[in-house]
């Protein structure tokens, strides 16, 4: 064994800059750690025990699962786990492909337009979500003079209580979504697109392919790992959708656009019935768990991260 | 050489993880309030008393500063803070500080949360701790509707009664006796023939489209339940016995009342703003609900109207605005919707000392009288409920008609009373079937997609699961 200054071995020496090294390592998460304990995992618990009790800021009463028997029971809660799935289903697919096609007419522009046109799209998720909300309720509005109200009397049809009718309020908060949230997937998707090797592209070509074959060929299976990311996180937000409800339909009407986000502020804010909101969240939570763990499971197969 | 770097980056994580917590410190000075340890206090020792506030009128949020001082001037060992608010956040930061344990001292609510205030044990009993010239101060209905069982949980700022408006030109060329109607009331046929009339109504203006805008989106949906049920002979969601009423036949007639209306041509569908803009516009002969301070505000775009002020609602005209009493129905005597706002006692985790409730009460008997009430209610056009403010009013004299003071004395003699003996926890369930059944489905019944027979029996089952087949009125 080679030796160093002082009788120290070249080992023992490189172990002492590891182990100072690890040191160092462990103070720098510490940091994170600890935030994340604070402002995460003691949440997470303290929701646990709430969700155990008839909560009250003097002194909370310990009810064990009572909370949990009545969401069995609760009609109200079965609907807007219903409602909030429609939304999901019709949201996160359409947006996620809308994305994908925006960035594939963006992908060939040069590098200033395509920044131009991301920034473009990524305008409304800077934008706040109340002042888009305010903007989407006079859209909506009811009256002849509201604007999609003028759209459809052009063609002569009648005005519409696009958020107060059943038939329309969901899709209406649906069409907002379409419309509205595609800045961040885009942005995404192109980076992967850009990460395809340009040989592919280039045997594809010696090969005469279309491009709707080198599409279906190259860049869906090349992006697959982005799909699957945006879909776990497109269903995990959509699960948790609440500011549309609450600002634009209030969750009418009859409950038709009630999701299961703004039941839990209602029983939490409105009700003061801590207790109960905390059980809907942690069933929640771990409904989103499990859907995620399964997309992963039959969707990422092929995929290492 | 590594290992400086290695501190000064894990110093300034710090500093950023730090900055995090920026918004958990507590007070930097340390005073005595609700949430402090029950320390004994002397009578004349510095306190301060915490208030949320919303802009209670447009203006006095402009005045909170001389508020704050005038009340240390007044008592110079106590300082009134007051943390503002928006109508729109008010409960939300409430409720944020009640469930933190640290609720201010008094907030600004309407009296009907009480209710939930008390069930939760935050809202404070000042019964004791409100003088005698306090309590002789202020006119006993409004002052009722502050308290909960036997205690008084707060102090009155006004009492508004929600009404209807009307176009005064409109309901002239219609042949409409609105000054009869003003002072005697009229029934809801009279009502509904009233607004089959009022489409179509030519004035020096413009002419009407709708006969009746009624404001039900959102938030309001709830208006229209509550004011024409109370006058349906309902005039409490509980009866005499504690039962719930809306099981009644009566409540069926309020929901086929809301169809006919629909029907015989009424907007149901508006938002508040829509609402308003819609009658200065001179679209609608009647808006719904129509408050006193819309009055002023109507005064307000006509003078700005005859200035040629750009700042007046676009396609606005002049509008003379008309208090009218909500129609009664199924031959009921009236019980008008009242609405107390005032000044809530609160309590946090720690019991607060007697001297400081004392002063807790000295702070809302200061907002809820004299010269602030009548300034605040100048603002609103709102009735003064206590003998101080009548007494400073001439300070603060507003420009109303003649004929809706008249009206509005008409409607505060026959307002719903308060029933203060019901329990908290029954007016709780009554929340939410209201919350969770009715308003929701009341939005369908007005987009025709329910009848009213469907929702009363919606509103029938919830009953029944929330109060049981004895705690409700069957017919």
């Amino acid at each position: 064994m080679k030796k160093g200054n002082g009788g120290i071995t070249v080992r023992q020496k490189h172990s002492a800059y590891a182990k100072e090294d690890n040191i160092w390592g462990y103070l720098f998460i510490s940091m994170a750690v600890i935030v994340f304990c604070v402002f995460t995992m003691y949440p997470i618990v303290n929701a646990c025990i709430i969700s155990m009790q008839k909560y009250n800021p003097i002194q909370s009463k310990w009810v064990g699962l009572d909370n949990y028997n009545g969401l069995l029971t609760d009609k109200l809660f079965f609907k807007s786990i219903r409602n909030t799935v429609v939304y999901t289903v019709l949201t996160v697919p359409v947006n996620i492909a809308i994305s994908f096609i925006l960035a594939i007419l963006i992908f060939p522009f040069k590098k200033w337009m395509q920044t131009t046109f991301k920034a473009i799209y990524y305008l409304p998720a800077v934008a706040s979500g109340v002042s888009l909300s305010v903007v989407w309720l006079w859209i909506y509005s009811s009256l002849p003079s509201g604007l999609f109200n003028q759209l459809i009397g052009i063609f002569g049809l009648e005005s519409q209580n696009w958020l107060g009718q059943s038939k329309t309020a969901m899709f209406s908060l649906v069409l907002m979504s379409w419309l509205s949230s595609h800045g961040t997937n885009v942005i995404i998707y192109i980076a992967a697109l850009l990460g395809i090797p340009k040989d592919h592209f280039e045997a594809a070509e010696i090969d005469s392919a279309t491009f709707f074959q080198k599409v279906h060929y190259i860049v869906l299976p090349m992006v697959k790992p982005t799909t699957l990311f945006l879909f776990v996180t497109g269903i995990i937000s959509s699960f948790q959708v609440f500011m549309n409800a609450y600002l634009m339909t209030a969750g009418g009407p009859d409950n038709n656009t009630t999701m299961v986000g703004l039941l839990i502020f209602n029983n939490a804010f409105k009700y003061s019935e801590f207790g109960k909101a905390s059980a809907q969240a942690l069933i929640l939570a771990v409904a989103i768990a499990v859907i995620s763990l399964l997309q992963f499971k039959f969707m990422g197969d092929e995929i290492e991260y | 050489m590594k290992k400086h770097v290695n501190l000064l980056s894990l110093v300034l994580v710090m500093i950023m993880a730090a900055t995090m917590l920026n918004g958990c410190g507590k007070e930097a000075t340390p005073t005595v309030n609700s949430s402090a340890a029950p320390s004994s206090i002397a009578p004349e020792e510095p306190d301060t008393i915490k208030a949320l506030l919303p802009p209670i009128s447009n203006q006095f949020i402009e005045r909170l500063d001389k508020v704050q001082a005038a009340f240390h001037k007044q008592y110079p060992n106590l300082t009134l803070v007051i943390e503002a608010a928006s109508w729109n956040d008010r409960i939300e930061k409430l409720d944020t500080q009640v469930n933190a344990g640290t609720p201010p001292d008094i907030a600004f609510l309407g009296s009907e949360l009480i209710a939930k205030y008390v069930n939760m044990g935050v809202a404070m009993n000042i019964t004791k701790y409100a003088t005698a010239d306090m309590i002789s101060d202020y006119d006993a209905a409004p002052l009722k509707y502050m308290k909960n069982g036997d205690g008084l949980y707060g102090l009155p700022a006004y009492m508004e009664i929600h009404g209807i408006g009307g176009n005064k030109e409109y309901m002239e060329a219609a042949g409409i006796d609105w000054k009869k109607i003003q002072t005697k009331g009229w029934t809801f046929e009279e009502f509904d023939a009233a607004v089959k009339k009022g489409a179509g109504v030519k004035g020096a203006n413009s002419t009407s489209k709708y006969g009746l805008v009624f404001a039900t989106a959102g938030t309001t949906t709830k208006n229209f339940i509550e004011i024409f049920a109370k006058n349906a002979g309902m005039p409490s969601e509980f009866n005499s016995d504690i039962k719930y009423v809306y099981t009644s036949k009566k409540f069926l007639n309020v929901l086929t009342s809301a169809s006919k209306l629909i029907a015989d041509g009424a907007n149901m569908n508006a938002t508040a703003g829509e609402r308003w803009n819609l009658f200065l516009t001179g679209q609608t002969m009647f808006t719904g609900k129509g408050l006193a301070t819309f009055e002023s505000s109507a005064k307000a775009n006509n003078a700005k109207l005859k200035a040629k002020d750009g700042s007046a609602v676009a396609g606005s005209v002049p509008v003379d605005y008309v208090v009218m009493p909500v129609p009664t129905s199924n031959g009921a005597s009236p019980a008008y919707y009242s609405v107390v706002d005032g000044y809530v006692t609160f309590r946090g985790k720690t019991a607060p000392t007697e001297v400081h409730m004392k002063n807790v009460v000295k702070a809302s008997y200061f907002l809820a009288s004299g010269e602030n009430a009548a300034q605040t209610n100048a603002d609103l056009f709102a009735v003064n409920i206590t003998k101080t403010a009548r007494d400073a009013e001439s300070k603060y004299p507003i420009e109303r008609e003649a004929d809706n003071l008249a009206s509005v004395k008409y409607l505060m003699a026959n307002a719903a009373p308060a029933r203060p003996e019901i329990p908290s926890d029954k007016q709780a369930k009554g929340t939410k079937i209201m919350d969770e059944v009715i308003i929701p489905k009341f939005q369908a019944l007005l987009a025709k997609e329910i009848s009213p027979q469907t929702m009363y029996d919606a509103v029938y089952e919830a009953a029944v699961a929330a109060f049981g087949k004895d705690g409700i009125v069957k017919d």
